[in-house]
């Protein structure tokens, strides 16, 4: 089974990876859509003022 | 003159740099004159396997930001300090670790358990967990480790340079393209992009003597505009944080959260930032100091909130 | 079994504190070993940075002296010390050190008795409290073993 990865995904925010698996026909036999990145700010943020949550959330996304 | 071949990449992090760099408007295409960029993800199609098969020192300059929180980060961490020949610590994230670097005062464990299972929108009653290899009908899939303690990149590799702020200005980050470009650059391990003075010395507000005795949030009060804001006990972390961004915070109504990092010579902004505020603090009984400084909520987050996996003890003890 | 010799360092200031301990070893005072002593001018000199670097070297333990309040030698370093310690032991807490770990005390220069009984009740506390374990999840880059 041939397998086609397409590691980073380009061209957008974040961090993604695709693997596509073809059959022997040549047709995709499965594709998965990987999102290999976490940061966890919705644990770290936890007991801080909420005033200063503005500032830290914008930096979840900078576009 | 060969052009010279740049790259950008972010591991933890947010876009916000390469915005910034984006930011620089039509000099991208001064930038596009000087330089081919051979990977930048938020703008290019190269792919990994693109970096691995370059040979060593390929790259002229890599911009390196965001933190190293998994297998992958670190892994393109070694990767690019291999293929490039100046590996530059791009953005607050790669300098002192960050916004993503608050993560260090939990683990992996917490943050799975609440991203995963605990968080009010989640439905996950099969108790999935993401993890590195997982077997599928045609093979297996992998994704990074992530791993309990987030790092900044001089902990994983060699740097040659240092850009601060969270994102770098656009203006800084211009200077330090034609600083690269014209070959001249400074001793390694330098800061680049910044001042090598504190928010103080750029700031517009009026500035007298210094007496605190209390701490006001925002959350309850409203600074006055025209007067530097630690006078009035609006907790500001110019005084131990480099310059260099024109004080963009504190003309926009807000004071400063530290995000250009520790000015020269120090080692933990966290630290420098208690010792400067306490030596200002208008009281000398210790019932009358634990007061004032209880008027501070939560302190190692207030203290050294861009650079807790920059600071001298990196993550709290678990 | 060996017990566990903690590893503490002092930082004294060079007017009282380190004059009473100097005066703790003429007088022949027997006390725990365990304190490594590091004088300076003031206690006023002690930056949180110095306890931070102290914990991140590897130290079980950090002992800061100066003065009794009213009497440093520079007139209000001490108070400076108080302040700074107090914030000091908050930033602490959030790292995760146990507070007994870190301790600033007065000892005039005449207290060499108070002196030997501020060193064996630090040693005690962090001999009970172990090795600090910190240490080992925040390795720098020589030894980067990143889990």
């Amino acid at each position: 089974m041939k397998r086609i990865s397409i590691d980073p995904i380009t061209r957008l925010e974040g961090h993604g990876k695709i693997e596509i698996f073809l059959a022997d026909d040549g047709s995709v036999a499965n594709c998965y859509f990987q999102v290999p990145e976490l940061r966890g700010f919705e644990k770290f943020v936890e007991g801080m003022p909420m005033e200063e949550v503005p500032r830290v959330v914008s930096r979840i996304c900078g576009v | 003159m060969a052009k010279l071949k740049l790259a950008s990449y972010w591991a933890a992090a947010c876009g916000g740099c390469d915005t910034a760099i984006l930011d620089i408007h039509e000099k991208i295409l001064d930038l596009a004159a000087a330089a081919d960029i051979v990977f930048w993800p938020i703008a290019l199609d190269f792919k990994y396997a693109d970096v691995e098969a370059m040979p060593d020192g390929n790259i002229d300059v890599t911009l390196f930001h965001g933190a190293v929180r998994n297998s992958e980060n670190e892994h393109l961490a070694k990767l690019l300090r291999a293929k490039s020949k100046v590996l530059v610590a791009f953005g607050t994230c790669a300098h002192i670790g960050g916004i993503p670097s608050l993560a260090n005062l939990f683990n992996k464990q917490s943050i799975f358990k609440r991203v995963y299972h605990d968080s009010p929108s989640t439905v996950n009653s099969d108790g999935v967990e993401p993890q590195p290899k997982t077997k599928v009908p045609e093979g297996e899939i992998t994704i990074p480790q992530f791993y309990d303690t987030v790092w900044p990149l001089d902990h994983i590799v060699d740097v040659d340079y240092y850009v601060p702020g969270c994102p770098p200005t656009p203006k800084q980050i211009w200077s330090v393209v034609t600083t690269i470009v014209s070959g001249q650059l400074p001793p390694k391990g330098s800061v680049v992009g910044a001042s090598e003075k504190t928010q103080c010395d750029e700031c517009p507000r009026q500035k007298h003597e210094k007496k605190i005795t209390g701490f006001k949030r925002i959350a309850t009060a409203q600074p006055e505009q025209e007067t530097c804001y630690l006078e009035q006990g609006f907790l500001c972390l110019g005084p131990v944080t480099r310059g260099g961004c024109d004080t963009r915070c504190q003309l926009s109504g807000v004071a400063c959260r530290g995000c250009y990092g520790p000015p020269p010579g120090v080692l933990d902004q966290g630290a420098k930032a208690i010792s400067a505020i306490a030596s200002v603090i208008d009281a000398t009984d210790p019932a009358e100091i634990e007061r004032i400084i209880s008027e501070i909520p939560d302190p190692l987050r207030s203290f050294n909130r861009f650079g807790i996996g920059g600071s001298l003890l990196v993550r709290k003890a678990l | 079994m060996t017990s566990f010799q903690p590893k503490i360092i002092g930082i004294l200031c060079n007017w009282c504190s380190y004059t009473g301990a100097d005066l703790a070893g003429t007088a022949r005072i027997k006390y725990a070993p365990n304190v490594r002593v590091i004088r300076v001018m003031c206690s006023g000199r002690v930056d949180p940075t110095f306890v931070l670097k102290a914990f991140a070297d590897g130290a079980d333990g950090v002992l800061v002296a100066g003065c009794h309040p009213g009497d440093c030698h520079y007139i209000d370093g001490n108070y400076k010390t108080m302040r700074r310690m107090a914030l000091l032991k908050k930033l602490l807490a959030d790292y995760g050190i146990e507070p007994n770990r870190f301790r600033l005390e007065w000892v005039s220069a005449s207290e060499g008795d108070r002196w030997a009984e501020v060193v064996n009740r630090i040693t005690e506390d962090v001999r009970k409290l172990g090795p600090a374990k910190f240490r080992a999840k925040a390795k720098r880059r020589a030894e980067v073993s990143v889990a």
